[in-house]
């Protein structure tokens, strides 16, 4: 569905990422992990078309996306959220949905019913007439932060650490969220997370991390007892 | 108390005006960010298109219209394509390159039509009207009003009940957010550009037929329309209608009861007590970029 293959990225003399190799397949959850600096967001941010890689090939569903704008990458069926949420602040909630059904769609079509649908499965149904910018609590900001990729009725969804500042009650019950939004549009993810415990509950495997490479990738629990990526969590630079 | 009223009234008309000529700037500024300092020029481009077709061929100002918005949307337009040309530090950047713009514009203004001042020769726009027995206007300061007021709401509606509307307040609000809900920003900007343009020849007609022109008015322009997008709260269309009537009054009151010459001292200072209270400008949103 998406291969990635030999990506690298520089930012100046830094080399972000380094012949980074990996897909995602149908339906499948698939988690980056690895310590802060190594390399996941760098990943998102070249699938998405924030950052130009300076080399290497990206495919989703036969497109080669590396050639596509940003725009162009969401009607493929590629949704993204961000780490920190970014809601259109002029908009009201459900105005945010209507903009990404309208745009991010290719036929351009605007489904009410399909809107208020992500809104009861995102849980903002009563705030859907609110102020995106200055109505929204934290947990409620990024629930439209997923429910706005969701518009755009995707078949991959990228998600930034979408569970991070959400204190352990909300987090679990936006997990199981997450998890009944998979199975309800039968999505494909690609999970940004540094919570343990997060990642073996949502995700069928996993891609570790480090230094801009990837040093493992495997079942979750199985990784996880990899001496290397133990090393790499704990600070031991590679060999 | 009737001279009160008539200050008043007489305020309340330019602030229409005002609004029309600066919601322009604000839109552009809304949506890309760049402070388009020929905005002035471009209405008085508009301005000027309106009194050589009238000079010409005899054609009432308001039929010069269609002309007028033609050549201002190019001239907007090509303003556009030069500023997404930079490709580092848009927002100052653009700043240098449309105070250039504004520049060749006002000395291509020079060259063509000379330093001379020039007004509108119907004396029809001159006529009195007077409004419940005492105030009074000119009949070109109430149609600039009502043009003004039709012209903003009628944008306030397009921005809100339309998809290119829409577009434009989302690439406002978040343009990085915008292309991850599958818009290109390059057309919205276009789009906001083109309405800007159409705003600026609406208000370089009235300006032609309220008042004089002549070739340093459109700097004067500039300031005023960027003080009352600041006032308004940068890229706030309702913000822009409030602004512009606050500076139209404070200047109509300044008139009547001290002299003309202090109009703008005036409405300076009130516009900076204003920022010193609410730095985001009167509809200006915290959380907004």
């Amino acid at each position: 569905m998406l291969k990635v293959e030999d990506l690298s990225v520089s930012f100046g003399g830094v080399r972000a990422l380094q012949n980074v190799n990996f897909e995602v397949h149908k339906h499948e959850v698939l988690g980056l992990v690895g310590p802060n600096g190594a390399g996941k967001t760098t990943s998102f941010n070249v699938l998405s078309g924030v950052v130009k890689p300076v080399s290497g090939t990206v495919t989703y569903d036969g497109h080669d996306i590396l050639k596509s704008s940003m725009h162009q990458r969401v009607t493929y069926g590629i949704g993204r959220t961000f780490q920190i949420p970014q809601p259109m602040h002029e908009l009201t909630v459900r105005e945010n949905l209507i903009v990404a059904q309208r745009f991010g769609r290719p036929d351009g079509k605007v489904k009410q019913d399909r809107i208020d649908e992500i809104l009861e499965s995102v849980n903002l149904s009563h705030k859907s007439e609110s102020d995106a910018a200055t109505e929204l609590a934290l947990t409620e900001r990024k629930a439209l932060e997923v429910a706005k990729a969701l518009a755009t009725e995707p078949t991959l969804l990228m998600l930034d650490e979408v569970l991070a500042g959400l204190e352990t009650t909300s987090k679990k019950l936006f997990m199981e969220t997450l998890k009944k939004i998979r199975k309800q549009y039968n999505l494909s993810m690609i999970v940004i997370e540094h919570d343990i415990e997060t990642i073996m509950n949502m995700c069928d495997r996993v891609v570790v991390f480090n230094f801009g490479q990837v040093i493992a990738e495997g079942d979750p629990e199985e990784t996880f007892r990899n001496p290397e990526v133990v090393r790499s969590y704990t600070g031991e630079v590679l060999a | 108390m009737e001279l009160t009223a008539q200050a008043l009234f007489t305020g309340l008309l330019m602030g229409g005006f005002y609004g029309l000529i600066a919601v322009g700037l604000a839109l552009v500024f809304g949506t890309m960010k760049v402070i388009n300092l020929a905005h002035g020029e471009l209405v008085l481009l508009a301005a000027y298109i309106a009194y050589a077709l009238e000079s010409q061929t005899g054609l009432n100002p308001m039929l010069s219209l269609p002309i007028a918005m033609a050549v201002v949307i190019v001239a907007a337009l090509v303003t556009f394509y030069l500023t997404n040309q930079i490709k580092k530090d848009r927002e100052l950047n653009s700043l240098i390159l449309t105070f250039g713009l504004g520049i060749v514009l006002t000395n291509g203004l020079l060259m063509v039509f000379s330093a001379d001042i020039y007004s509108t020769q119907s004396s029809w726009f001159m006529e009195g009207v007077v409004i419940a027995d005492s105030l009074f206007s000119m009949r070109s300061e109430m149609i600039a009003f009502i043009v003004g007021i039709a012209a903003l709401g009628g944008l306030y509606w397009w921005l809100n009940h339309t998809w290119h509307g829409r577009a434009i307040r989302s690439v406002s609000s978040n343009r990085d957010a915008a292309k991850l809900m599958g818009m290109n920003p390059t057309k919205a900007e276009l789009w906001s550009w083109g309405v800007a343009g159409v705003l600026a020849a609406l208000a370089g007609v009235m300006l032609y037929v309220t008042s004089v022109i002549h070739p340093p008015v459109g700097h004067s322009l500039t300031i005023k329309a960027f003080v009352i997008t600041v006032l308004a709260g940068m890229g706030s269309i309702p913000g822009v209608l409030v602004g512009a009537i606050m500076i139209g009054v404070i200047e109509g009151l300044t008139t009547t009861y001290f002299q003309s010459s202090l109009a703008e001292l005036a409405s300076m200072t009130v516009f900076l007590l204003v920022l010193l209270v609410m730095p985001s400008g009167l509809f200006g949103k915290k959380g907004a970029h």
